[in-house]
């Protein structure tokens, strides 16, 4: 992938780039109020991985999602077959069952402690890119992925735009979405989105010590009249608090679950729809927001989502369990009865199936001594250099803190991760405390006075 | 070895069966009786399937040190005319893996005929060839049917080790993709998690 090394330059980042996409590039990141732009990245895609990604959207844009609760839908025996043939987890399990419903489930701590027994045979080893996943509900992981693996998001987006009429028609010489992030550290840079003939995309930062000047902010957003926002309730929390005049087609919200006050002040100030997005890293988005139907419609036709409680048993529609998932559209990370962390149940609502009353995404805020607020991201990175397979973190009422590792990472590594969270809160006191929780635990928790962004 | 297949007793009579005839020398060069490729190619019309040009080439040999390989394919081409076979629907790229690859490996370690008179042997055959076509003896589990064949085949240990190298060595080229910093960089998505 790389020539000549493990630093990628900008041929590997954008390789269909042309003189269109070379000119955008230099207006996102040389326009005088433009942040400070941290990493770079690029699409990754070839020639021939566009000819993919286009394929996947013309045959995945208007299928339906077409099972219903509880019936497993036709696909999955094949599916199935294709794991126990192609992923090493699944092939020492031996032959694929007869039955879906007596398939043992698979656990972030089972992807987290080995993630390439989870890589498909099939997944090209030179083409694989990760993402880190900073959740908030376990175990921190890196997961496998393919440039046309990231590619395909857009079409699941426009799926989710389509819901509310939104068509996208920003191309050439138009920026096409801005990233938000609003964090003490943030991975940001500038892209192309060859599918959209070269528009721009940018990864960006509201945290202030990202800009020259904090009214840079507005100036570049409103310079760059991108046609959709991206980014999750705390950088949308703060874009609020902004001067911004433009007016985007459309705010996806994602990681986190957005709380209708937020929805409607977003959709009010900015005069589009707002989208709610159910995504994991793992997956992929999953479903979208429909507050008419009071759920998240599932966005992928082929992702089969059950409920199961805890003994794998797969609940009737309506009763309350963990999201589950089998499918996907990440052919390197194939999932089979994939247990999500988040909690939920199945309906049929408005002729399709949906997650009613998701829970276990909300976004948990802290405070140090001098006032300010971080999000449980922030805690993720500060933590992310300490080789800790699961953490847990929270602060008092009274604003003391402690972090819970588990018993042999915590004689080995409390020191380090304590020193890890001081660029956060200084020098205010960590008390470290054994976890003994063995899988699901509320990663974060504040008990503070506005610590859910509201 | 994932899915049930015949009767491991009947396999074992069926090569106890084996007509004299093809354990007689294979042609090699022009000379000696058996044509090993026609053999093969009238298994493949048997079961349903055309031998792959290729394949046949290879078995159309010029060479003396194909000879135990050439006595060992007529062998199991007696063995997979087993009813049982031809009324399976045989998987093509299993079968070509029996005769390009199993058969190799087994002609290596002995001889067709002891194959065919030393018990150990005759199990060991038919316990390959049913697993290159990912079957296990009817009425044994994956477990019990990996546990003989290891224990009784030295040809399958070797392959074993083999395969489970080459799994360990992909799972170390993807955890170290993984942490590069080139896969760091990651690619565009639209939205991040």
């Amino acid at each position: 992938m790389t020539r000549g090394g493990d630093e990628p330059d900008d041929a590997d980042r954008y390789p269909t780039l042309t003189d269109a996409g070379a000119r955008m590039l230099r207006r996102l990141r040389e326009h005088p109020a433009a942040p400070v732009f941290r990493n770079r990245s690029g699409n990754r895609l070839s020639a021939e991985d566009l000819v993919e990604v286009r394929s996947f959207e013309a045959r995945t844009l208007d299928e339906p999602v077409s099972w219903t609760p509880g019936e497993v839908p036709a696909w999955v025996a094949s599916f199935v077959a294709q794991c126990h043939a192609q992923v090493p987890a699944f092939r020492a399990r031996g032959a694929p069952p007869q039955r879906f419903d007596v398939i043992p489930s698979t656990r972030r701590a089972d992807l987290a402690a080995d993630i390439a027994a989870y890589v498909s045979d099939t997944a090209p080893i030179d083409r694989l890119i990760n993402f880190r996943t900073t959740g908030t509900t376990g175990h921190p992981m890196l997961i496998a992925s393919h440039p046309q693996v990231a590619a395909r998001y857009l079409t699941f987006h426009k799926r989710a735009l389509k819901r509310v009429g939104v068509t996208l028609t920003h191309g050439r010489d138009q920026v096409g979405v801005v990233l938000l992030g609003h964090q003490r550290r943030c991975f940001t840079y500038v892209s192309v989105t060859p599918q959209m003939d070269e528009s721009g995309l940018v990864k960006l930062n509201l945290h202030p010590v990202d800009w020259q000047h904090p009214d840079d902010r507005a100036t570049y957003l409103d310079a760059l009249q991108a046609e959709v926002y991206a980014g999750d309730p705390i950088s949308f929390a703060e874009l609020l608090r902004l001067p911004v005049r433009h007016r985007p087609r459309a705010l996806i919200s994602v990681s986190m679950a957005l709380s209708p006050a937020l929805r409607s002040r977003l959709e009010q100030r900015f005069a589009c729809p707002v989208l709610d997005v159910y995504s994991l890293n793992e997956v992929g988005p999953v479903g979208v927001l429909d507050p008419a139907l009071d759920a998240h419609v599932l966005l992928q036709p082929r992702l089969y989502v059950e409920v199961l409680d805890e003994a794998d048993r797969a609940l009737p529609a309506g009763a309350r369990g963990e999201i589950t998932v089998t499918g996907g559209f990440n052919f390197c990370l194939p999932l089979l009865r994939y247990r999500t962390g988040d909690v939920g149940s199945l309906a049929m609502r408005g002729g399709a199936p949906c997650i009613v009353a998701l829970g276990g995404r909300r976004p948990v805020r802290f405070r140090n001594a001098e006032g300010e607020w971080f999000n449980n991201i922030d805690v993720s990175h500060a933590l992310a250099g300490v080789p800790l397979s699961h953490y847990g973190f929270r602060q008092a009422a009274d604003g003391a803190l402690a972090l819970s590792l588990r018993p042999h990472e915590r004689e080995l590594h409390a020191g380090q991760a304590v020193e890890a969270l001081r660029p956060l809160f200084g020098a205010q006191p960590v008390e470290v405390e054994t976890l003994e929780a063995e899988d699901k635990v509320q990663q974060y928790r504040s008990e503070l006075a506005d610590a859910e962004v509201a | 070895m994932q899915n049930p297949g015949p009767e491991l007793e009947t396999l074992l009579r069926r090569l106890i069966d084996l007509p004299p005839e093809f354990l007689l020398p294979p042609r090699i060069a022009g000379k000696g009786t058996v044509h090993t490729a026609a053999l093969v190619n009238d298994l493949f019309a048997q079961v349903g399937h055309t031998a792959p040009e290729a394949m046949l080439r290879r078995l159309s040999s010029v060479r003396e040190a194909d000879r135990a390989r050439l006595l060992l394919t007529a062998v199991v081409c007696w063995l997979l005319a087993d009813r049982w076979f031809v009324k399976t629907a045989l998987p093509v790229p299993g079968l070509v893996q029996v005769f390009d690859d199993a058969v190799g490996g087994l002609a290596q370690a002995a001889d067709a005929s002891r194959y065919v008179a030393d018990p150990d042997r005759r199990e060991e055959l038919v316990r390959v060839v049913l697993a290159r076509m990912d079957f296990r003896p009817q009425g044994e589990t994956l477990e019990q049917a990996t546990d003989r064949l290891s224990s009784l085949s030295a040809v399958e240990r070797k392959r074993l080790l083999a395969a489970s190298r080459a799994a360990e060595k992909r799972a170390r080229e993807i955890r170290e993709a993984l942490a590069r910093k080139a896969a760091e960089e990651s690619a565009d998505k639209w939205s991040r998690e």
